[in-house]
């Protein structure tokens, strides 16, 4: 049925989408996720979240995820049945009810070629195929109508939709009749759907300022306007060194119960990246052709180097599990953007062990100074995980890679080894970036290990063409930041000579550690360092022992969505995430 | 808890292990000593029991823990034997030693290779010419 109207037209990914659904069994939200390509693997529990974001992310990112809503949508119609309240039918509900604003635009009403042609073929799917559960969505439909009155009526009244009449109905936007009722509801979708798809591919980088009516309704995704003014702030802005001191003010530096808040904490705009780029250049490490871009990626690289140094070093200090108290207040800025890092910073082991042993390491390296790299870093992480395109989509990188990384299950056999030292592009998210991240692995942890000498030789040169202030900054402002975590610490007043000794031995420790991991991935006549070198140095440093393993450290002291990313567990339909 | 069993009547595998163990001390105690004696009376300080007791504890320790960590290197390169990269590994701390441990592994390839050219001479003198192209071959 179905099939016939479609190969009428060239299938788009709706209508396979939807042809797939119309064949295929309801499975449970992770299968069919798998089954799509694999672009998300989050829980259905936050589909709402998701499809926020995913509208939010460029059209080409957004698509797929419509596309399967929209798909579920379908599916549940034909079977012609209200389920219980499943995610699925929750994300259905809300795509019903929630126009497709962002979608469909004014500008796409003007689209007719493509549009009236898959609204016509999704209509005429929609409407043979769930004929009894019209009625289900009659209540519905009353809202979305508005964007897309004319579509709604003209699918419904004739077989064959005319292309000068579906124009017509669409400039004039008659208010007709509910009398599709069926298919409104899913063509809303599905034209939007369509739409937007149409709309991606004829303008892939349309950028999401572009005018969207619909977004007006909807609440701003908080990411997405944090990454922007973010990143604005970061191009426009030098990196202060007053953040760090402005942050650590106003909020509770060590309130941070986890270490994954602190990243994101980065109100400063250099730090969330720097983290981020902290775990990430600590683990490609890779000079990474091409990787920096930006002088503050060098930073971020070394800085990445310490981060795992910290986290171990975090470890050392007061393992007192007071840690939580870390960094509760840096949140604020990227919620979103510091969860990313912080998975990405969580996946090295020594993170699991900063988390549990002081929140002040997150909130450290929340403070990490260079925005830019955490930014890239996020991105660059993120993307690694996440589909390439959506990377790569918009600007918006940012926010997809932050806002994806937890709904991502990327496929990195286990969290903490995933040392995924995305090697980003800082503060712009270049398509260098997203080739870098493209470069960079996702499943498995593997980077370019590279001397940090190397590196801080390369430093300076390339700082210089992003700015002489930046040189140095990032790498001594996170210094300072630990530093400053240490005399609070402390409990008591501290010389400077004392905080910079600490300095330098920070720095020693980080580079040491580093440099571990560099010989211990050459010593396994490896060129990336790997999940494998780092459980070898925790089991140097004591962290890991006969007793206590890797799998222990990351039940003990990461959260629930760095677990599932690092420990492959067993889904329905046999299958298992992480993939080995 | 092992502790204890070795100390008190336990089953013969802990004692006989612990047993072993004690002798093994003793024997790296005496050692110790002998070479504590001799540094003695290069630099002509007295060295007391207890430091010697104290030296050779240490040593023994830090045996063991290198034990572990050539086991984990070898065990990291996928290998079941431990070789002298894990060694060298072991030792990159000290810049001095692992030089004179480069330098020796280097002393004794060649020496080796020595060994194994004068061998396979023996053998081509010996054996058929057809033998003894193989051999070299495969030593080439």
């Amino acid at each position: 049925m179905a099939d016939g109207d479609i190969s009428d037209n060239e299938p788009t990914t709706r209508t396979l989408l939807r042809r797939v659904l119309d064949t295929e069994a309801p499975r449970t939200p992770r299968r069919r996720q798998s089954t799509r390509a694999g672009v998300q693997r989050t829980p259905l529990g936050t589909p709402f979240s998701m499809r926020l974001r995913s509208q939010t992310k460029t059209t080409a990112g957004r698509q797929p995820h419509r596309a399967r809503s929209i798909g579920r949508l379908a599916h549940i119609q034909t079977r012609g049945q209200l389920k219980e309240q499943t995610p699925r039918t929750l994300l259905e509900n809300i795509l019903l009810t929630a126009p497709e604003s962002s979608m469909v635009m004014p500008e796409s009403a003007v689209k007719p070629v493509p549009a009236p042609q898959v609204v016509q073929v999704v209509q005429f799917s929609r409407r043979e195929s769930s004929p009894g559960s019209l009625e289900l969505q009659l209540p519905e439909l009353n809202a979305p109508t508005t964007l897309a009155p004319g579509r709604l009526t003209s699918g419904r009244r004739k077989k064959r939709l005319r292309l000068s009449e579906f124009q017509q109905g669409m400039d004039q936007e008659l208010p007709l009749s509910q009398g599709p009722v069926t298919e409104p509801p899913g063509n809303t979708g599905a034209s939007s759907l369509s739409s937007s798809l149409n709309l991606t591919f004829a303008t892939p980088l349309l950028p999401q300022s572009v005018q969207r009516p619909g977004l007006a309704r909807r609440p701003p995704t908080r990411r997405a306007v944090d990454v922007g003014i973010f990143l604005q702030d970061l191009q426009d802005t030098s990196v202060a060194t007053a953040f760090p001191d402005t942050v650590l003010e106003d909020t509770q530096p060590f309130s941070q119960p986890l270490i994954g808040r602190s990243p994101s904490v980065h109100h400063s705009l250099p730090y969330p990246s720097l983290s981020a780029e902290r775990t990430v250049s600590r683990r490609t490490r890779s000079s990474g052709p091409g990787l920096q871009n930006n002088s503050p990626g060098k930073p971020a690289q070394l800085l990445a180097g310490k981060a795992e140094e910290v986290d171990a070093l975090a470890m050392r200090f007061p393992n007192t599990s007071s840690g939580t108290s870390g960094v509760d207040g840096l949140e604020p800025l990227l919620g979103g953007v510091g969860e990313e890092v912080e998975e990405r910073m969580e996946e090295s082991m020594s993170l699991s062990e900063v988390k549990e042993a002081t929140g002040a390491q997150a909130s450290a390296r929340a403070e990490e100074p260079e925005a830019h790299t955490e930014v890239a870093e996020a991105e660059g992480s993120w993307g690694a995980i996440e589909e390439k395109e959506l990377e790569g989509s918009s600007g918006d990188k940012d926010t997809e890679g932050r806002t994806a990384r937890p709904e991502l299950a990327s496929s990195t056999p286990e969290f903490p080894r995933a040392r995924q030292l995305e090697f980003l592009e800082p503060a712009p998210p270049t398509s260098t970036a997203v080739g870098l991240f493209r470069q960079q692995v996702i499943p498995a942890p593997s980077l370019s290990s590279e001397p940090l000498e190397p590196l801080s030789a390369r430093l300076p040169t390339r700082l210089q063409t992003a700015g002489p202030r930046l040189r140095q900054d990032p790498y001594k402002m996170g210094l300072s930041h630990y530093a400053k975590l240490f005399s609070f610490y402390a409990k008591m007043p501290m010389e400077k000579k004392a905080l910079e000794m600490v300095e330098k031995c920070l720095d020693k420790y980080f580079q040491r550690l580093c440099d571990d991991l560099d010989v211990f991935a050459a010593h396994a006549g490896r060129k990336t360092v790997r999940l494998e070198d780092l459980e070898l140095l925790m089991r140097r440093q004591g962290l890991v022992t006969d007793r206590v393993s890797l799998h222990v450290l990351v039940e003990q002291h990461l959260p629930l969505e760095y677990r599932q990313l690092l420990i492959p567990c067993a889904f329905s339909g046999n299958t298992v995430f992480p993939a080995q | 808890m092992e502790n204890d069993g070795k100390r008190s009547c336990l089953q013969p595998p802990h004692e006989v292990f612990w047993f072993l163990l004690q002798r093994l001390k003793a024997a790296v105690h005496y050692t110790v000593g002998c070479l504590c004696e001799e540094v003695a009376s290069d630099k002509e300080v007295q060295l007391s029991r207890q430091t010697i007791a104290a030296i050779s504890e240490v040593t023994f320790r830090q045996c063991e823990s290198f034990a572990k960590d050539l086991e984990m290197f070898a065990r990291h390169a996928k290998r079941s034997t431990i070789n002298t990269e894990d060694v060298k590994l072991l030792a990159r701390r000290s810049n001095s030693l692992l030089k004179y441990i480069t330098e020796k592994s280097e002393e004794f390839n060649v020496e080796r290779k020595t060994k194994k050219k004068k061998k396979l001479e023996d053998e081509n003198k010996d054996s058929l010419e057809p033998a003894e192209a193989g051999g070299v071959g495969s030593e080439n």
